[in-house]
């Protein structure tokens, strides 16, 4: 069946025929040249395969394949609108955690002459001169903690409704 | 992340609410082209993975992705053949994750009424056709399937597969031999 040639004139008459269901006026044709009759066995078999299977097709309707595209765009929509607020709770999250870094840098010398202090009345031995000094240091330094305190409980309340705010 | 209140979805979902509006096709001219190509899609689609699963899955993203589209599509047998170029790449991507459970022929023939003759030879012969092309290299099954069962043009095939147009003829031909030398064997086992 090997052939030097790879095309012949009449392929189109073989199809025209195969597409009619008229083989018969090619069928001498077809006999006598190899490229035709692969031709023709090939389009005939698709042919037929492809009316089968057009047949046995049981494609959902228009209407559910519009619906299910209308809620995928719908959803790809809602997604990309959602981007930015996700983006700018990241940034929230992160200025939140820089500012008890903040916070915590800022108070940490109170907290360690409150610690002095407490190991001071740990040691106390009642004197007069000793008291003076608790009292004096605990005067100092507990200031900046007291006002770190108060502005964490006036701030939390607005912070906690913003963030559960949806308007 | 906090979870989505009420509001929120109902919010996203008044600001997607237009989102058909990215379809270049309103839904009755949708449904009258669906009538028009889905059977032929899908039997395009199911014959080129060999899985009818597969095929509905992959009508359902051809449609969305056809709906979706932003180029200019003038007339009828344009959309149609834009639609199976964009078949053609989904059956691509496809081969490239094989399923387990692809390939699978139709065992019709063997659950037929033996009395019914010609319906047994007809699923026969369709069976022939499926392992032959089954047999056959992906690109030769779906050159094929354009040109004979689609009845696309040189170029529209050249388009739809990513190939030259002068190249079309040759390798239609090779391909054609070798269903023709496969179908033969069928014939004669």
């Amino acid at each position: 069946m090997d052939s030097p040639t790879r095309d012949c004139p009449r392929e189109d008459d073989v199809l025209e025929a195969i597409a009619r269901d008229r083989l018969a006026g090619v069928e001498d044709h077809l006999a006598s040249c190899a490229i035709c009759a692969d031709l023709a066995a090939v389009a005939r078999a698709l042919r037929d395969d492809h009316a089968a299977a057009c047949r046995e097709a049981q494609p959902p309707s228009a209407a559910i394949v519009w619906w299910r595209a209308t809620i995928r765009a719908r959803a790809e929509a809602a997604r990309t609108v959602s981007q930015p607020i996700t983006i700018l709770q990241g940034v929230a999250a992160a200025c939140g955690i820089g500012l008890a870094c903040g916070t915590a840098t800022l108070v940490w010398p109170s907290l360690r002459a409150f610690a002095a202090g407490v190991d001071l009345v740990a040691r106390l031995d009642a004197r007069r001169d000793d008291l003076a000094a608790v009292s004096t240091l605990a005067a100092h330094y507990s200031l900046p903690l007291l006002l770190a305190v108060a502005a964490c409980l006036v701030i939390a309340p607005f912070a906690v409704y913003l963030a559960l705010n949806d308007e | 992340m906090r979870e989505m209140t009420l509001s929120t979805v109902d919010r996203l979902g008044t600001a997607a609410a237009g989102a058909e509006d990215v379809f270049h096709m309103d839904e009755d001219a949708f449904r009258l082209f669906y009538d028009r190509t889905a059977r032929a899609l899908w039997a395009y689609l199911s014959r080129a993975t060999g899985d009818a699963r597969l095929a509905d899955d992959l009508l359902q993203e051809t449609y969305y992705r056809f709906l979706r589209a932003t180029a200019p599509l003038q007339d009828d047998a344009h959309r149609r053949h834009y639609l199976f170029r964009i078949a053609t790449n989904l059956v691509r991507d496809a081969r490239r994750r094989p399923r387990a459970d692809a390939l699978q022929i139709d065992d019709r023939v063997e659950h037929a009424d033996p009395r019914q003759t010609h319906v047994v030879e007809g699923a026969a012969a369709r069976v022939d056709v499926r392992r032959a092309l089954a047999r056959l290299k992906p690109r030769e099954r779906d050159l094929l399937w354009l040109a004979y069962a689609q009845g696309s043009s040189h170029k529209e095939i050249a388009e739809a597969l990513g190939l030259k147009t002068g190249s079309i003829k040759l390798l239609l031909f090779r391909a054609r031999r070798r269903l023709a030398g496969l179908l033969r064997g069928h014939e004669r086992g």
